[in-house]
């Protein structure tokens, strides 16, 4: 068996050789380059805008505004999914954000089309924009469902009876921040038309997504548009919707009769394809004595834009991870003068950050030990259905156990300012990670050549966190080959349709749909073989023939036996393909995650000092690129509980921190030594495979295990994220 | 980025004689700041002269023991020399403190001098900023200025000067050396930078057609004892809220010596003379620390966003001139 084993990625060195091509390294006979002008302003009109300096400046080929920008064949719905806004740019003069694109130039170089960009005047009719959560809270409001059925309420029993007779009451009113995705590779898309056929070099999560809606924009026929994308230098939701620039680019290579390349600076990544939005939550929890919970009323407020009207902050930890008779919850938003939000890694973690920041408090208000608290109140079926068990598909105390031992968590001072290590007080906290994880149908094909090769193709994506490896182990153990007589290749719409890489799905998905086809292809040969009177399984049950180490052979006698080449040379290439899941399907992973810090007496600085987390994801597919997602999530979940914030001027509305020096993502030395154990328990019913996501699940937790460890070093609950040291003076 | 002129030059001469004519020209050493604000359409230098080939990479112990440390020596390497390690250990300590090792190993002496702020709003060509614009307004002030400046502020201009080498050169009371076709000159350190009072734009008292040619650090017994200090929202390639430099020497329980500069609170290193003087000649104690650092940050102005620096900044005094007690002691 080779799944489960920490085999290195298959693409690493592709990657580090720079052999990997990614959407902007192509070399396009012929290729122009286009950059992108943004709104200086956040809200107003343009009244002039001149180009004519930049259309006269060296190698301009083209200056688009909105007086002659490209005109589409769709507008997009308030609820744009899987449009990531409403916002078509380039049609009027009305500016509703800052970044917002007002002009593209496009030159034969990139050098001489950014100069030009800078030549462009623009005057503009300057409104006052709305900027701040806080100040519109009395404006906020329920958004509809929409197509993506997002659930804004939700209501078990009489949660605010039960909390007004709970002998213990503890309420919180959390604040997280804006944030940014900051994937290291660049958003970057090259459109190329041969006739009436589209290519385009896209960075995507989602290549049918792109494919789909640039045809609908454009007016042409899916057929007609071929996405690429073989690699993805990180997504985490920035890249898995279609944003304007994409479909923006297309449209003007169509009309200029060349190929176009556009990559997106840092600071236009900052408006053009979404962020986590700020929110503002009240959370109530009613109580036993004994820590039993009998209530939760949460309500939440985030930021929407102008057009569009959703909130990707779900809550639903809430509701689903404690067993608690009354639930109420509540999302609202309020539209601002900024950019569309959009899924950010993961659309749990900031609700779940105040939940799990409200049983610390509950704790410590019942003197019940965190863990034992979330023990107490552990659910067995899901608390919006109990008729559900959460059965195989939830280890959590096992987490629970794992994490605990690893942390050494029954050694803690419960009390909280005791102690102290070289002029700082040492603090430890825990929480429970908790997030949905999807399947959504993925189709795997397989081509096994007389060389006993076999060729794996899919249109799915692998956005950084390991596709390639995982779905090269998993047919290698279905066909029972080694690992190196498996190519799989992928990112590419000429290939069997797969699902997006969004919602933590993609091994699942395709790690099934894998196994399948590997299957499906060995059964095949299998059949071929004992029917073959040349083959020395001739005659042979099907049944009593397996194969390993790239060997067919008699299960009763295995002296009885070849190769996969030796059939196929005889017989021509074999096909299978297979596709999973039937239906759409939606599972839940969990994790434990414990942090020790140390907050500086003098100046309120806090440094994490240990990180454990332990987790439920299902099998393990690959211990190596499993753990390495473990570790950035948890690396997520620490900027956003003490770095991470994008800084809005109220009276401007620009970004003021659109770089990654302003933007502060930890560093190496933000970052501890982090401790990852997986249960390792397959779930059959998340997949065929047993496998669950991880991506997401991984930055849940940190956050708030981190700002209850703060809580227990000072004695200081900072309830306003990020943690900074002014916070704590 | 404009077009420019590119000059290289390959000694002093050469390199100031190529300036003398041409009033928006830049020297280029390091270009770890210069060339991302030429990016950003924030500096746009007709003629750019490179300097890097001068021979200014010198660290050379003086007859009077002091150091003189030649304007193209790069960050890091200042930083690893074995002269400061031993005699400014605080000079040493603020380099590694500041920017990423990929900057430091770019980064000049000079260029570090002559970094412009880090104010978010000097680097986004559409908000309002006199230093960038002059005349042009400061939407600081009303707006985002968590990071800005608290001592030395004028109603044109809260920004900081963003350097962590230059508080432990003004601590240090270095002096720097330049050069124009007019002769050479030194300049103390702490004259170097300039308050922002109505002329936000202009940041130091070198002329336009001079260049940086070294630092000198004179001999400082008291530098063996000392710390630098740095406090940020990272830990580490995040500019400070506040900074300490600090030296200090106790004798019995008497303060004998100190020298005390902050950074993040000021367009420049602020060498926090009031607090010496408070600190001369009293006792060693943490009252006196409190004392002095309260002294100093007395003339503090700051606004709703950086009123916490205040605070901060007094603690960081304390707990630094604690440590070196501690460390006086060890030794």
């Amino acid at each position: 068996m080779i799944i489960g084993k920490p085999l290195d990625r298959v693409d690493g060195p592709a990657k580090v050789t720079g052999a990997a091509k990614y959407a902007a390294d192509q070399h396009i006979p012929g290729l122009t380059h286009a950059v992108l002008v943004t709104s200086a302003i956040a809200r107003g009109k343009i009244i002039r805008i001149d180009t004519g300096q930049a259309a006269r400046s060296p190698g301009v080929l083209s200056v688009i505004t909105h007086h002659n920008g490209p005109r589409f064949a769709y507008q997009p719905p308030k609820h744009p999914w899987i449009y990531g806004q409403t916002h078509v740019p380039l049609q009027n003069d009305v500016i509703y954000h800052s970044g917002q694109i007002v002009a593209v130039v496009i030159a034969d170089t990139l050098e001489r089309a950014r100069y030009a960009a800078t030549l462009i005047q623009i005057d503009y009719a300057v409104e006052t924009p709305e900027i701040s959560v806080e100040a519109n809270l009395d404006k906020a409001f329920i958004p509809e469902r929409g197509p993506f059925n997002l659930r804004y309420e939700y209501r078990r029993g009489d949660a605010h009876g039960a909390l007004a007779t709970a002998p213990v009451r503890v309420s919180g009113r959390y604040r997280t921040s804006m944030q940014h995705h900051n994937p290291m590779e660049p958003t970057a898309t090259t459109a190329v038309w041969d006739g009436d056929h589209l290519t385009l070099y896209e960075t995507t999560q989602a290549l049918a997504f792109t494919r789909q809606k640039t045809a609908e924009m454009l007016g042409v026929d899916q057929k007609q548009v071929r996405v690429v994308s073989p690699y993805l230098g990180g997504g985490f939701g920035a890249k898995g919707y279609v944003w304007p620039h994409t479909f923006i680019t297309a449209a003007i290579a169509r009309s200029l009769g060349r190929p176009v390349k556009l990559v997106l600076t840092r600071a236009q990544s900052y408006t053009m394809h979404g962020h986590r939005a700020e929110t503002v939550q009240e959370l109530s929890v009613g109580a036993t004595r004994d820590g039993t919970i009998t209530a939760f009323v949460h309500s939440a407020v985030s930021q929407t834009s102008m057009l569009n009207e959703v909130s990707w902050e779900e809550m639903d930890a809430t509701t689903q991870l404690y067993a608690c008779p009354n639930a109420e919850l509540t999302r609202r938003v309020v539209r601002l003068n900024l950019g569309t939000p959009t899924p950010m890694r993961a659309p749990l973690s900031v609700g779940g950050y105040a939940l799990e920041s409200i049983m610390d408090e509950l704790s410590h208000a019942t003197g019940v030990n965190p863990l034992e608290l979330r023990l107490r109140n552990y659910s067995t079926h899901n608390p919006e259905n109990p008729s559900q068990p959460w059965g195989t598909g939830k280890f959590l105390r096992d987490c629970y156990e794992l994490g605990a031992k690893l942390f050494d968590w029954p050694h803690r001072l419960p009390r909280p300012r005791s102690t102290r290590r070289d002029g700082g007080w040492i603090g430890v906290g825990m929480a429970t990670a908790f997030h949905p994880t999807y399947v959504s149908a993925a189709t795997v094909s397989i081509r096994m050549d007389a060389d006993g090769k076999a060729l794996v193709r899919s249109a799915t994506q692998d956005i950084g966190t390991g596709t390639y490896t995982i779905v090269t182990q998993t047919v290698a153990d279905a066909l029972g080959v080694p690992a190196k007589s498996v190519r799989f290749e992928l990112g590419d719409t000429n290939f069997a349709p797969s699902a997006p890489s969004i919602g933590s799905r993609t091994a699942a998905s395709v790690g099934t749909a894998a196994h399948h086809a590997g299957s499906a292809l060995k059964d095949k040969v299998i059949a071929i073989a004992v029917a073959d009177h040349r083959s020395p399984l001739y005659g042979i049950p099907a049944a009593q023939v397996t194969a390993a180490d790239g060997q067919l052979f008699h299960r009763l006698d295995p002296r009885r036996r070849e190769t996969y080449a030796d059939v196929l040379r005889r017989h021509g290439p074999v096909d299978s393909e297979a596709v999973w899941p039937a239906a759409p399907g939606i599972s839940r992973s969990y994790g434990a995650v414990f942090a020790e810090v140390t907050v500086d007496d003098a100046t309120g600085e806090v440094r994490v000092t240990r990180l454990v987390g332990a987790f439920d994801i299902g099998r393990v597919l690959n211990a190596k690129t499993a753990r390495s997602q473990a570790i950035g999530g948890m690396i997520w979940g620490l900027g956003t509980a003490l770095t991470e914030h994008t800084i809005v001027d109220e009276h401007l509305g620009r970004i003021l921190t659109a770089n990654l020096s302003g933007y502060l993502v930890p560093v190496e030395a933000d970052v501890p030594d982090v401790d990852i154990a997986f249960v390792d328990k397959a779930d059959p019913a998340a997949s065929d495979i047993g496998a669950k996501g991880v991506g997401e699940l991984a930055s849940n937790g940190a956050t708030a295990a981190i700002a209850n460890a703060v809580c227990h070093a000072t004695g200081r609950r900072v309830r306003d994220l990020p943690i900074t040291p002014d916070k704590l003076l | 980025m404009k077009s420019f002129a590119y000059v290289s030059a390959r000694d002093v001469p050469t390199a100031v004689s190529a300036i003398a004519g041409s009033p928006n020209a830049k020297f280029l050493g390091g270009g770890t700041n210069l060339v991302d604000l030429m990016r950003g359409n924030i500096e746009q230098p007709d003629t750019i002269v490179d300097i890097t080939r001068l021979p200014l990479t010198g660290v050379d112990l003086l007859p009077d023991g002091g150091v003189r440390i030649g304007a193209l020596v790069r960050n890091s390497h200042l930083a690893a020399h074995p002269l400061i390690r031993s005699r400014y250990p605080v000079l040493s300590q603020a380099i590694l403190l500041g920017a990423s090792a990929q900057l430091r190993n770019m980064a000049t002496v000079g260029g570090n001098l002559l970094q412009r702020t880090r104010c978010l709003y000097f680097y986004d060509t559409a908000a309002a900023c006199n230093k960038r614009a002059p005349g042009s307004g400061c939407d600081a002030i009303g707006g985002f200025n968590r990071n800005h400046a608290i001592l030395g502020v004028s109603d044109n201009c809260l920004a900081t000067h963003p350097s962590d080498m230059c508080v432990a050169l003004a601590m240090l009371d270095a002096t720097v050396e330049v050069e124009s076709t007019r002769g050479v000159r030194r300049i103390p350190m702490n004259e170097f930078h300039v308050l922002p009072g109505d002329t936000p734009h202009v940041e130091t008292s070198l002329a336009a057609d001079e260049l940086v040619t070294a630092v000198e650090l004179p001999s400082v017994a008291v530098a063996a004892n000392s710390r630098y200090r740095k406090v940020r929202d990272r830990a580490s390639y995040a500019f400070a809220l506040v900074s300490v430099a600090a030296a200090l020497e106790v004798t019995g329980t008497t303060v004998t010596q100190v020298r005390l500069a902050l950074g993040g609170v000021s367009a420049k290193p602020w060498r926090a003379t009031k607090a010496e003087e408070v600190l001369l000649g009293a006792p060693a104690t943490e009252e006196s620390f409190r004392q002095a650092a309260a002294a100093e940050l007395a003339a503090a102005t700051a606004r709703p966003g950086n009123e916490f620096k205040i605070g901060l900044a007094e603690r960081t005094i304390v707990a630094v001139l604690r440590e070196l007690v501690t460390k006086g002691d060890a030794a």
